[in-house]
């Protein structure tokens, strides 16, 4: 007897999973075959994710024989298809049962639509696409996946009409491609561009199959461009160079050359350190990599060169997809505080101003709000007068302090690596808090001081054991970036003093 | 006009005698009510069955050649009582909701039409909103069937069942004079298949050919004591039986035989396909419905027919009762009547099965294997099937294992939406004032318990946000805050909470969500849409209503405005005068606006007329990977991509091509102190020379300058 093909599809609200199970439908029908597909409605397509299941029988049957009884929804171990229009949405399937080794084909496009979760995090809280990737290889009878929503964008089409193609191409749907490209022109709507992504889709899904792996590839990190490694390198194990070089040209672009030359100079004792205490490059180039970030801190100097950046507007006008001849207007938008404007001013100047602000009570509450037409005559000079503070920016108060602080932090560095490499790369670490403008920023300094001063000198000054001060200062860094009201930071900050005091009672 | 238009799909509406109907679920119950010769319809939209209204609404054309009249009722209690017309005419209508919310709303009104009963056959489509997808508190609509003495249909779902079931529902009605409900699971709604057509049928009445006049005054019409006591008896004594005897009568219910002769499976109709997957999984079926097992399908969930139910278990060892959620109303009666009738037969049903939650395949997979362990059926190799189960879910648990915890994504408030900057201006208010209690309501805006803005403390049911903080504001040191959608307001938020705010001297803040349509369900018109369905102005304002209702302090605020909407909330809550503070967001829903702007803009284009477009945009060298910005907005188009930056490695936000240009991200820039990597990009097709002529003087002085600006001239390289 023959038996119904089983297709589920999962796709989020939005990308046309209910056009895509309609065309499905309608080809089968127009075949003859008995088929039956059920969706869910309501505030699930709200952008959430949601699912489509057909059943096929490919078989065309008499009028009056006894339909087949198909199930509204699927069954675990019961598919033999699973397409999805994204990477985490496969996933979802097989932790549904849905995707198994003996039958389940899947289908995914390999990109990623980064669920809310994943996006709130204060550092980064995307899911490993690799594991994602072996469960989909592990579950699967046979997978194709490549990267729909690319395909989509470059033909002008809707994902759903990609992920036609790519069933289609599938070689699994007892249905021909012009039954398919028929349903897509019955539709109506947007025949054309679904035809081309349905095409495309159709060549990526052949293309595929005969590579096989191509699309398993994860996304690659950019890769760091070679850079010749002067003589001053000579210090610097191997494979620490490309940071180092990375780090230098970044300073040379932020202030000049000097200012690069300081940060290999700073970079010297921590090389010594990484050494001594067996760290094997790994010390060196992490605090390289934070060092050559902390030297290029925020400023409204930076922002306007940023902003004045050639290559931007190059960028921007491709982004908004600008054909030529058709003007593209770019505004910015900056709000500096009182501390933000006296950063940029020598410390004579900005201590005093800064002194003032703080007895009115207008820190974090004054700002200018402006926003910039970047594009035009006037804000472009205006983005030009602030970028001309740069040469001034060695005499300014936020610079002055910028520096303590950084040796100050290495300081700890190079410390902490007399106890052990691994307390020492914990501690290089934390600058990764210290980052943003604005708020974001003075909550990050905040939890820094808090994590050096109860965490950090207490372990150095009282000789906690190295494991466990590492754990401690690891554990405070990721409660710092776990919730911005900073309640798990005070709470895990708690237990590691408890833990320290009954510690110490105890010896 | 409906977030989904029917327009093309109500044709097959016309479909005549022997025709085939090719569509979804709630395609063939209009179709099936247009065959039946309804004289009226209505309804209030919620999903399963919002599509059924737009349906309807779509169908208006078709229904007016046939004199039905429909109605888009405010509130499923206006959609009840609507049914009144069928207690002394003989008028056969029907109406639509979302259940178990919407039944709970109409009960009053069907408490009161199904005791003294009606003449004209009257239906009520409920989508029983239950299980995956549903998105109200999970109860079941038969208790409502039992205690009001309303017949319940629960047809398999299947197109042909699910049309007969509508049909029949009618003449039940009329045969025992009883409000009939016919309940569509979600799946059903939106089931595809087919079912040959009959001709549409005029109604005996109609707008096409009225009534003359009211029948002579009769009591036993009146929902009112002394009646009420002789009604009450007529349900049980008259009205039970005539419905019984009219189910076994055209056999609504269905009897499947089966070689396993001593077992049974009772099974609800909406629950068939399910339970027969099951059964096919172990071999017990095979997939036309021919089961191993017999099986008695109650495509009647309420009343059960006795006499059936007695002859199906007559003899055999076991039954299993198959219905989803709490209580057992079906099993208990199940046991009841078995007692009655002195039959041994044991009753298995939630034991093998959960007593809560949807049964799903595996739930079900687990349920037929534990109902074969207990009764051991002579040729069926029990330990296989048992072991087969086993496998199934174990190799579940382990690929669930093997993804681990995958993020739930949750529904959230669409790309624009005018009502996420409401929320990210409470958000920033709250930094300042302090936390403050948020009754939430129904709707779109309840999305902002979500992620990432987890506001709100309760919900109590649509349009009761303000009457749900009445206690709350005496009882605490800050004013409560009431969230409502201009939908929940009409529905019943200006009586429930407006009114009685104000009768009773209360304080505390109502922000109202001025959308301009009831978004949730669909994007229908409600009474302060800018038109109704018919293009006309609808003439009602909740400004004007609010300000003839005694409302004092009251603050119109456009959405996006977000500085000034904290400065507004932060007014509401610090003012010293007293009493009620209203505060309406306002901004047209942006699915809607988009469907409108865009289908505008294509002709501007085509035409050759000039057209701005503006998005937002993130610099990647600026953005140092907080993603406050998206705590603050959790907007769709708002989202992270790995850092370019080789030093750096937290994923920096972009704005994908999903933005529609509402301003949000730059406006919780501002407002928040965020950063200043976002810039907004407005461009120009069909520039006009003026926009040329700027354009090019500006890359010339700029480029003089020694800058760059976005070349007009010559032609940039497209993109690869």
């Amino acid at each position: 007897m023959t038996v119904p093909l089983k297709i589920l599809i999962a796709a989020l609200g939005g990308e046309g999973g209910a056009v895509l199970t309609n065309w499905i439908v309608a080809a089968a029908d127009s075949l003859g075959f008995p088929v039956q597909s059920t969706s869910i409605p309501g505030v699930a397509q709200r952008t959430g994710a949601t699912t489509y299941y057909i059943e096929i029988l490919p078989e065309k049957l008499p009028g009056t024989a006894k339909r087949p009884v198909m199930a509204l929804v699927p069954g675990i171990g019961d598919v033999d298809l699973v397409v999805t229009s994204e990477l985490l949405e496969a996933g979802r399937a097989i932790g549904g049962g849905f995707v198994t080794p003996d039958r389940t084909m899947t289908i995914a496009s390999t990109h990623r639509i980064y669920a809310m979760a994943e996006k709130i995090e204060m550092g980064d809280g995307r899911l490993d696409p690799d594991k994602l990737l072996n469960a989909i290889a592990e579950n699967s009878q046979s997978v194709l996946l490549f990267d729909m929503d690319d395909i989509a964008q470059r033909n002008g089409a809707m994902i759903n009409a990609v992920m036609l193609g790519a069933v289609a191409g599938s070689g699994r749907l007892p249905i021909s491609e012009s039954a398919l490209t028929a349903a897509i022109e019955a539709e109506g709507k947007a025949a054309e561009a679904n035809l081309k992504g349905f095409r495309a889709g159709l060549d990526a899904a052949r293309a595929t199959q005969e590579q096989a792996k191509a699309a398993m590839d994860a996304q690659a990190r950019g890769q760091i461009a070679y850079f010749p490694a002067p003589d001053e390198f000579a210090a610097f194990p191997d494979a620490t160079r490309q940071i180092i070089a990375e780090g230098m040209k970044r300073l040379t672009a932020y202030q000049n050359a000097a200012y690069a030359r300081r940060y290999v100079e700073r970079l010297k004792p921590i090389a010594a350190a990484d050494k001594s205490s067996g760290a094997d490059g790994k010390l060196l180039a992490e605090t390289a990599r934070h060092l050559a970030l902390r030297m290029s801190f925020e400023d409204v100097i930076r922002v306007a060169e940023a902003k004045l950046d050639p290559a931007r507007m190059k960028r921007i006008a491709q982004e908004v997809g600008a054909k030529p001849g058709e003007p593209v207007a770019v505004t910015d938008f900056f709000k500096p505080g009182i501390e933000e404007l006296a950063s940029i001013l020598p410390s004579f100047l900005a201590r005093p101003i800064l002194a003032w602000a703080t007895r009115r009570g207008w820190l974090g509450k004054v700002y200018w709000g402006m926003s910039v037409q970047s594009t035009s005559v006037s804000g472009y000079l205006k983005l030009r007068l602030l970028a001309s503070f740069k040469r001034l920016r060695p005499w300014s108060y936020k610079f002055g302090e910028e520096q303590v602080a950084i040796d100050a932090w290495l300081g700890l560095v190079a410390r902490a690596a007399g106890r052990s490499p691994d307390l020492a790369l914990e501690v290089a670490d934390c600058a990764r808090l210290i980052k943003g403008y604005g708020d974001t920023l003075k909550r990050g300094q905040g939890n820094y001081r808090a994590i050096v001063t109860r965490v950090i000198e207490p372990a150095l000054a009282s000789n906690w054991p190295p494991q466990h001060a590492a754990d401690a200062v690891a554990s405070a860094r990721a409660a710092a970036l776990a919730d911005p009201e900073g309640e798990s930071l005070a709470r895990t900050i708690g237990e590691i003093e408890t833990r320290g005091r009954l510690e110490m009672a105890a010896e | 006009m409906s977030e989904r238009s029917f327009k093309k799909e109500v044709q097959s509406l016309r479909l005549g005698e022997g025709e085939v109907f090719r569509g979804e679920g709630i395609l063939a119950v209009t179709k099936a009510l247009l065959q039946s010769g309804v004289s009226y319809v209505g309804g209030y939209q919620g999903a399963p069955v919002s599509h059924l209204v737009d349906v309807l609404v779509d169908a208006e054309d078709i229904m007016s050649d046939l004199g039905v009249h429909l109605e888009t009722c405010t509130n499923e209690a206006s959609a009840a009582a609507m049914l009144g017309a069928s207690i002394s005419y003989p008028l056969r209508g029907c109406v639509t909701w979302k259940s178990i919310v919407g039944t709970n709303v109409a009960a009053d009104g069907l408490s009161n039409l199904s005791s003294p009963g009606v003449k004209g056959g009257a239906l009520i489509v409920i989508g029983e909103d239950y299980g995956e997808g549903a998105s109200v508190i999970q109860e079941r609509s038969y208790a409502y069937a039992m205690k009001s003495s309303m017949w319940l249909l629960d047809p398999r779902p299947d197109l042909p069942t699910i049309v007969n079931a509508v049909e029949k529902g009618f003449e039940l009605s009329e045969a025992s004079h009883a409000p009939v409900m016919l309940e569509l699971r979600i799946r059903a709604c939106h089931v595809t298949g087919e079912f040959v057509a009959k001709d549409n049928k005029r109604g005996a009445f109609s707008g096409q050919n009225k009534l003359d006049g009211p029948p002579k005054f009769d009591f036993n019409r009146l929902s009112h004591p002394p009646v009420t006591f002789i009604q009450e008896r007529n349900k049980v004594e008259e009205r039970l039986p005539a419905a019984r005897a009219f189910i076994k009568e055209h056999k609504l219910n269905e009897i499947f035989d089966g070689d396993i002769a001593d077992l049974g499976i009772i099974v609800l109709g909406g629950l068939y396909n399910s339970t027969m997957r099951a059964l096919e999984r172990f071999g017990l079926a095979d997939g036309y419905g021919n089961s191993r097992i017999p099986t008695y399908v109650l495509n009647v969930a309420y009343p059960l027919v006795p006499d059936e139910l007695i002859l199906f278990c007559a003899g055999k060892r076991a039954v299993l009762v198959v219905e989803e959620g709490w209580p057992d109303y079906v099993e208990q009666q199940v046991n009841v009547e078995l007692r009655r009738a002195d039959l041994q037969t044991k009753v298995f049903g939630k034991g093998p099965l959960p007593q809560a939650g949807e049964y799903t395949s595996d739930v079900l997979i687990a349920g037929v294997a534990a109902f074969l362990r207990e009764t051991r059926p002579a040729g069926v190799d029990v330990d296989a099937v048992d072991a087969r189960a086993g496998s199934l879910l174990a190799r579940k648990r382990v690929a669930a294992q093997q993804v681990g915890d995958l993020p739930v994504r949750f529904p959230t408030f669409c790309t624009g939406c005018p009502e996420r900057p409401v929320f990210s201006a409470i958000k920033l208010m709250q930094r300042e004032l302090g936390p403050t209690h948020i009754s939430t309501d129904i709707g779109c805006h309840a999305l902002a318990i979500f992620q990432p803005f987890n506001l709100g403390n309760s919900i109590l049911g649509y349009g009761m946000s303000l009457a749900s903080a009445a206690a709350v504001g005496p009882n605490m040191a800050k004013r409560p805050i009431a969230v409502m959608g201009d939908g929940g307001f009409w529905h019943n938020g200006v009586i429930t909470g407006v009114a009685s705010n104000l009768f009773n001297k209360g304080d505390g803040i109502l922000v109202v969500m001025a959308n301009g349509y009831t978004s949730a369900t669909g994007l229908q018109y409600m009474p302060s849409s800018k038109s109704a369905r018919d293009g006309s102005a609808t003439g009602m304002s909740i400004e004007t209503t609010l300000k003839s209702m005694g409302v004092k302090w009251m603050r119109k605020v456009r959405t996006y405005s977000v500085g000034t909407m904290v400065d507004t909330l932060k007014e509401a809550m610090k003012t010293a005068q007293t009493g009620l503070k209203v505060i309406i967001a306002d901004g047209e829903c942006m699915l809607a606006r988009q469907r409108r702007v865009r289908v505008e803009e294509a002709e501007k284009l085509s035409r050759g007329e000039r057209v701005a477009k503006a998005r937002y945009g993130i610099d990647d060298a600026i953005c140092t990977g907080d993603h406050s910005c998206i705590r603050l907005s959790g907007c769709p188009s708002l989202t992270v991509k790995p850092n370019p930056d080789p030093l750096r490695r937290d994923p920096v936000a972009n704005v994908n091509q999903g933005c529609v240009g509402c301003g949000l991200c730059g406006e919780v820039a501002h407002a928040a102190v965020l950063c200043p990597s976002f810039y907004k990009a407005e461009i120009v097709r069909n520039p006009s020379p003026r926009d040329i002529a700027l354009a090019r003087w500006r890359k010339r002085i700029i480029g003089w300058l020694g800058g760059a600006t976005i070349e007009v001239e010559p032609a940039l390289e497209p993109a690869e």
